[in-house]
Order: C-alpha cells, then structure tokens, then sequence
C-alpha cells in the first residue's frame, strides 16, 4: 500500500518540478530576461517569452511527452526493450514527404511540413500494418517488418539528400535530427494528447496483464487482439504528431520509459502520467539546452537528447 | 462442465486428435496422460479458448467456447501454462493479483484472496521479491497462485508438477483435490503415480485417433500401460 503511494507522489512531485522547469526555460534564451516580465505587459521581454518562447517551450512539452508514451506502449507491444517509436517506420515515411516537400520547394511552413509529415507517418504505419497481417494481427512480426521498412526509407531519404542543393542541405539535416525551432502551436495536439492519456489510464490493467505476456494476457481474458491493435493505432497517430511538428527526435522514446520503469515500477496506472512528465520535461530540458548553449546559433535538439539521456540512463541503471 | 463433442485437434494442416467426445464434470479431478508428441498440450490449449484449431463442438456450461466473451471465459477457466512467458520483473503481489482480473471485484476483495491463496500455497516467503529473480520452482509456484486466485470453476493444468520439489509436489496436489470438490480440475501429467493417487478420472490418448476414458481404477490397468508404452505398436 506504502508503495503505490509513495509512487503517486512521484508523479505530482514530478508535475511540480515541470511547472518550475517552464518558468526557467521560459527565461533563458540569446536574451537575458527579468522574472516579472512574465506577468508585466509593459515589459519589453513580455512579447519575448509568450510569443517567442512560450510556444516553442509547449511543442517541446507535447512532442516529448508524446513520443515517450509512445516508447512506452510500442515496447509493450513487441515485448521487447530495444523497441523505439520509429520501429513503426513512421520517422521514415514521414522524412521522406517532408523532404520532399521541401526539396520541391512547394511552400515550406510549418502547416505544410505537419500535414506532409502526418501523411508520411499514416503511409509508412499502413505498410507496416499490412505486413504484420497474417490472418490476424501479429505484433511479433512489427520488430523485423519494421527495421526492414526503416532500411528502405533511410535508402530513399539519402538519395534525397545526395541529389538536394547545397543550401537546401543544412535545413534538411536539422529536420532529420530533430528541430522544434520551426514549429508553431497547434491545437490539435494537445487535444489528442489528452485524450489518449484519459483511454490509456483507464486501460492500465490491461495493460500491466499485458506486459506480463501475451498468452497470459489472452488466458486471463483479455481481449489482446483488439487491445493490440488498439496499442498499434494510438502509438503510431502520437509519433506520427510529433514527427510531423518536430522531425525525427532520437532518443527519447527509448529511453525515456526504462528511466521512469526504473522511477515509479511497473504499473501503468503510475507509469502513464509519470511517461508523460519525465518525457515532456526532459524534451524541454534539452532543446532550452539546444537554443541557449551557444545562442544566438541554435542547434537540432536531437544531439542534446542522446548527450543528456546516456549519462543520466547509465548512472540510474547502475542501481538496479 | 466443458464438453467435446467429435472434436478434432490440429496443430497446423496436422491432424493431432480426432473425433474425440468426453464430458469433464463439476467434482472430477482428470488426468490426461500419453506420450510426447500426442496432442495432450494442444488439446488443453483448445479446451482453454486458446487455440481456434479445431473442427467439432467445444461447449463450456453449454455454451460454445468460441463465442463466449473473453471475461466470461476467464471467469469460468484458468488456465496454469507448462513455460513462462518472459515479462518485467512485477512483484510477487502485483503478479498474483493479477489473476483477478477477470472479476470486477474491489480491490479490497482481491487482496484478501490474495492473502489467503499466499498462505495456502506457503509461499509467503517470496513476498516482495520480483518474479523474474524467482527459481524455476519459485516462479511455478507463483504462477500456480495466480491460477487459483482467479476463483474459475475449470482449471487446466499443464505439467502442474514440473520444477517442484516432492514434498511441494504432494503438497499441491492436494490442494488441486480439494479445489475438485466443487469445481473441475483436469491437468496433463506424466507422473502416473501422481495421477493414480489424485485423479478421478484418466483420459489415456494413445494414438490421435484411439482414446480410453473413464475412472482412475478402470483406465490405468497393466494391461492398458502396457498398450501406452508399447515401442513396437504402430501406434509409434
């Protein structure tokens, strides 16, 4: 009993410890800006910080929550803890629009990279769902089709990098490591996000029941069919968001959900809200790292992801 | 009660058992004993709602076990598997009560069951610790609790014994005995000792389309050991 609820008390630790992360994130940046500007709308930094820094700050929130949940259902899924959000081949399919949206020219803003992105990522997950097929839904089959499918996108992006302009390179580089710089607020996101969170919570049971394996899942009368597809849908339309308003962010949906099983244990029911905090905050973390470290040059916020993420992996790993 | 009515197995486009018709009744504790290879898991698996090999009716209280919904089912069998599956190391508590998922009951409820299925099983001692640092025993021991913690009028047994020390073995047969009063216990075995002492009923499967069934007494006769361990019948 002490256990689950010192391990609710983690979770609101962690929720106060990313509200205090976002004031500090909001007043970093290439200029220095006073506290009481946040509220003083006479301040000349008020403008700084909630049209600049305030949505930057919230993509960086959503997409790190976003893909750390989605780690944490798809390593579910495929029991297996190499698994990462881009298995579903979405980063791929979603690189490859992207770039090619933006290789053509056509008009890059960050409507057209989201829309673009979010077909790319349907495109790939559909070909991955249709390999995975084999009279029924077969999620062991994901890990290999996957990795394959991977192969085959990287394949066709370098050929789009080999064949693009010079100056066309740089940005496109950024894209492909991750970029929250481009990004401009979108209401649909956190909308799903929400909700994916409130059906995900109220699954929790099954969920645990799952992860204590599939047939064991089946006999105690889950329905894992259904469930697994269900895992399938909600993974992919939450990495494919993310990739879409940020490009393909390393890292963070591997590692994040082994951090927070190390964290608060095994329950989804404290797993779920604790995924979407540590990843949310961690995201945050590292692209105001990103932004500040050698401002006024920014840098893609997937170099600081992996930079911050192995030490801090190695060092709670050490004790289990 | 779980009826097969000319029910046949398959594993694949391989005909395991055929035509096999036996009623397993509330009160009976079976036996299903035959040699390596003879369908026994498979045919388990079948009467679990696991497997949709099958061809001929599968009714459990009279209902098709292919229709029944997935919780109803596992209201109704448990089902204790031969191998683990590999997962995240739950604790011991956390991992028993899990077999209470398939009632809606209050969680006050479960834990009490819970206390009570721990103490019968004397497993005690592994509270706290996390399945996947058990033994093989230890882990067996585990997964039998969360087996009968599910409170389901059918269980099936796969190689209930395997991994155990004797003196547990006796132990939980015992308990498997006294959870047949009033329920159906039927569970796949090798130890014909074992199977002798405990069971009420034996089905021999002999070959995959040459069955004996009945009572304990009237099955495991010499002569009929004898016909199941025959290397020269062309049954092998």
């Amino acid at each position: 009993m002490l256990h689950i609820e010192s391990a609710n008390l983690r979770v609101w630790l962690a929720f106060l410890f990313l509200l205090s992360l976002m004031i500090v994130a909001l007043l970093l940046g290439s200029v220095h800006v006073p506290l009481q500007a946040l509220w003083d709308t006479s301040s000349p930094y008020h403008e700084v910080i909630w049209q600049l820094r305030f949505p930057r700050a919230v993509n960086a929130l959503l997409v790190g929550a976003s893909l750390s949940l989605a780690g944490l259902l798809i390593q579910n899924l495929v029991k297996n803890p190499l698994a990462d959000p881009y298995l579903l081949g979405v980063s791929g399919g979603a690189a490859m629009v992207q770039l090619s949206v933006i290789i053509t020219g056509l008009s890059v803003t960050s409507l057209t990279l989201f829309i673009s992105g979010f077909l790319g990522s349907i495109l790939a997950t559909l070909i991955l769902l249709k390999l995975s097929y084999v009279g029924e839904f077969r999620p062991n089959k994901i890990t290999l089709n996957g990795v394959v499918l991977a192969f085959g996108f990287a394949a066709m992006i370098s050929f789009v990098l080999a064949t693009a302009e010079g100056h066309q390179i740089k940005s496109m580089m950024f894209w492909l490591m991750g970029d929250l710089s481009f990004a401009e607020l979108n209401v649909l996101m956190p909308l799903i996000l929400v909700a994916v969170i409130i059906i995900l919570v109220h699954q929790s049971r099954s969920l645990d029941i799952l992860a204590r394996g599939e047939l064991f899942a089946q006999k105690s009368g889950v329905h894992t069919k259904r469930l697994n597809l269900q895992i399938f849908i909600v993974t992919a339309v939450l990495t494919s968001m993310a990739v879409a308003q940020a490009g393909t962010i390393g890292f963070v949906g591997l590692i994040i959900p082994h951090i927070v099983r190390i964290m608060v244990g095994y329950k989804h029911r404290q797993l779920i809200p604790m995924t979407v905090l540590v990843g949310a905050g961690f995201l945050l973390i590292a692209d105001t790292l990103a932004r500040t470290i050698m401002s006024p040059i920014q840098l893609p916020v997937g170099i600081f992801t992996a930079l911050i993420g192995v030490p801090v992996f190695i060092w709670l790993n050490r004790k289990v | 009660m779980i009826e097969l009515i000319h029910t046949q197995v398959f594993q694949g486009h391989h005909l395991l058992v055929d035509d096999l018709s036996v009623t397993f009744q509330p009160g009976q504790f079976w036996g299903i004993i035959g040699r390596n290879g003879v369908g026994k898991s498979t045919l388990l698996n079948v009467m679990a709602g696991m497997s949709s090999e099958c061809q001929g009716k599968v009714l459990i209280d009279g209902e098709s076990l292919s229709t029944i919904n997935h919780r109803q089912r596992a209201q109704k069998i448990s089902y204790l598997f031969q191998q683990q599956e590999p997962c995240l190391p739950f604790l011991v508590d956390d991992a028993i009560s899990m077999g209470r998922y398939p009632w809606l009951t209050t969680q006050s409820e479960d834990l009490e069951l819970v206390e009570t299925v721990v103490r019968q099983c004397k497993i005690d001692y592994l509270r706290g610790r996390s399945i996947t640092q058990l033994s093989g025993g230890e882990r067996k021991k585990v997964e039998i609790a969360t087996c009968l913690v599910q409170k389901a009028s059918h269980l099936l047994l796969d190689e209930p014994l395997n991994h155990l020390d004797v003196v547990y073995q006796e132990h939980i047969m015992k308990m498997f005995k006294a959870y047949s009063q009033q329920n159906t216990v039927i569970m796949v075995c090798h130890d014909l000792q074992a199977v002798q002492k405990y069971c009420s009923h034996v089905l021999m499967l002999l070959s995959n389309d040459c069955y004996l069934q009945g009572t304990s007494a009237t099955i495991l006769t010499a002569e009929n050991l004898e016909r199941l361990f025959d290397d020269n019948s062309e049954n092998h």
